[in-house]
């Protein structure tokens, strides 16, 4: 399989292989003196095999690992590993791709890393998700118990993203909730960094051992800390400078996205310190707040995209929706009324009964 | 004529405790709000710099320990303090007060007689002790938020709100409740004041009510 990637091999140069594994390192958090380790062990000629399999998804993920400008990221992760089964960029279709993921599976018993990429329908036994005639649920309990350990690339794969937002149609959950009985590396994002992906792959790999992770299974190099602490429009924040709309002066001059719904403040990831693509930017520093997507259910949690908090659904059965502060604001006139009312009455009271003086 | 007389009710701890309630709340209303929406602006670019969300957001946290040493402060009284400040004397479970619940809403519907049981009646009671337990929700979001990376405070937080995001909201929706709670609580204090005859006001200041003198 990954003879495919032969011919991207020989176009990394020994100057771009060492980059790379440098960044890797840096992502990691460890110090200058562990490229050398992290080098060895990427140069390692025993590569793990890598079962990768996609399900309820948009393979946003694979695709923004393969969009890179120059094959860095996605040749150094296809080739440190043995890709044995990938639907995007295996040439085998159909019956002889059933047969691959059969005899991966037979081969690399208990050794294998699953990558897993995409939300796994639950619904009506899992209907709503198929490949090659076996539901998602099947697919991912049958590889997922041969598997050594589990990546889960992507928010759907870690915690069912976009077709788990209300109402769910399809009972769509993460990997974390139907294994429970394997290590599984949760590397969140629409679409996670593809250093986060390298670097985890490449933790695994040097340490032989998987990463520490937070209480939602993320790697803590990486998801360890809020985006609005190492954001670089902090200072603006901390001056009570912001963007009041998009456009506007404040925004031209770079201002605090805050105010236009930025959720830096409650989201976990390494984006302003490690940044995308070749150039080196992310959401904020174009000019567009952060949405959350690290985040479990950001599509029900994080909305509205620019505003503050989120629109809640009071849990009264008949679906009442309204925000936070529109019902914040109800219930303050309510008690003001109330109030007024109770005191009218008791003037009322009062200037009809005589009181007795003492 | 009623003769009454003066009767120690509140400890000096129980008025500290509510006086830095109070004005904690009071001061975590106006920078907390600031907080959530910064509607004056810091200085633009270039002009001598005031740091003005940092300086709110340090009096928010500041005032927000003030309001958690306060709250420690009433948990103890509640367990330890005088008579009229244990939770066994005006939570309503109790078979005494049932009836004196009842009454205290008759009393506020207006049709019934205003009278004073020395400390919180059965009603105002059950209420404060909601806020109380409130206020420990209000605390713990505001602590996860504070100390997000590890430590004692993340991992208790993440176990009740999950994200941050979720404690955000927490925090913010507990705001509007503190505000009913504030123009209630001030609304009929100063009610009592007109139609009871305690000085329940002056109380909160001096510790002391007054009781009508033929009761023990």
């Amino acid at each position: 399989m990954s003879r495919l990637f032969a011919n991207g091999l020989l176009k990394l140069r020994r100057r771009d292989f060492l980059k790379a594994a440098t960044i890797a390192t840096a992502a990691m958090g460890l110090p200058v003196t562990m490229v050398d380790k992290v080098t060895a062990a990427l140069e390692s000629p025993k590569r793990p095999p890598v079962i990768w399999l996609h399900f309820m998804e948009c393979t946003g993920c694979t695709e923004s690992l393969l969009r890179t400008s120059h094959p860095d990221v996605a040749t150094l992760i296809l080739d440190l590993v043995s890709l044995e089964y990938h639907e995007t960029l295996m040439a085998a279709a159909g019956h002889q791709a059933e047969e691959n993921l059969k005899r991966a599976i037979e081969k690399y018993r208990g050794e294998f890393i699953c990558v897993v990429e995409g939300g796994i329908s639950t619904k009506d036994g899992g209907i709503y998700c198929k490949i090659g005639g076996r539901t998602a649920l099947e697919i991912l309990q049958h590889v997922g118990s041969e598997a050594s350990s589990i990546i889960a690339i992507g928010t759907c794969a870690a915690f069912g993203g976009v077709q788990a937002a209300a109402p769910n149609p399809t009972g769509a959950v993460g990997v974390r909730d139907i294994i429970k009985d394997k290590p599984i590396i949760n590397v969140p994002g629409c679409p996670p960094n593809g250093y986060n992906i390298l670097a985890t792959i490449v933790y695994i790999l040097t340490f032989k051992r998987p990463p520490d992770v937070d209480a939602l299974g993320r790697p803590k190099f990486a998801y360890g800390r809020r985006i609005h602490d190492h954001c670089e429009r902090r200072a603006h924040f901390d001056e009570g400078r912001f963007v009041e709309q998009f456009g506007d002066e404040g925004h031209k001059k770079g201002y605090c996205l805050y105010k236009v719904g930025c959720k830096g403040p409650v989201t976990y990831a390494n984006c302003p310190t490690q940044r995308f693509c070749d150039a080196g930017v992310w959401p904020v520093a174009a000019g567009h707040g952060c949405i959350g997507c690290t985040e479990p259910n950001f599509w029900d949690q994080m909305i509205p995209f620019y505003e503050h908090v989120p629109g809640v659904e009071v849990p009264s059965g008949q679906g009442i929706v309204g925000k936070a502060e529109r019902i914040g604001k109800f219930a303050i006139g309510a008690a003001a009324a109330g109030i007024a009312i109770h005191a009218a009455a008791g003037a009322i009271k009062k200037a009809t009964t005589k009181e007795k003086e003492e | 004529m009623v003769l009454y007389r003066r009767v120690k009710i509140w400890s000096v701890l129980l008025r500290i405790f509510h006086w830095t309630f109070a004005l904690s709340i009071l001061v975590l209303f106006v920078t907390g709000y600031y907080i959530h929406n910064p509607f004056a602006l810091g200085p633009w670019e270039g002009s001598p710099t005031n740091f003005l969300m940092a300086k709110v957001r340090y009096v928010h946290f500041l005032a927000g320990y003030f309001f958690i040493a306060a709250l420690l402060l009433r948990f103890y009284l509640l367990i330890f303090g005088n008579r009229y400040e244990r939770f066994t004397d005006f939570i309503f479970l109790r078979p005494r007060n049932i009836p004196r619940l009842f009454h205290t809403i008759k009393a506020y519907l207006y049709l019934g007689k205003h009278e004073s049981y020395g400390g919180h009646n059965p009603l105002a009671g059950t209420i404060y002790l909601l806020v109380l337990l409130m206020s420990v929700a209000m605390a713990l979001s505001g602590l996860y938020m504070l100390y997000p990376e590890g430590g004692l405070w993340a991992s208790a937080g993440f176990s009740i709100f999950k994200t941050q995001q979720m404690a955000r909201l927490f925090h913010y929706f507990l705001f509007w409740i503190y505000l009913v709670f504030v123009m209630f609580h001030l609304y009929l204090v100063v009610w009592n004041d007109i139609f009871g005859d305690e000085g329940l006001i002056s109380g909160i200041f001096s510790g002391r009510k007054f009781l009508p003198a033929k009761k023990g």
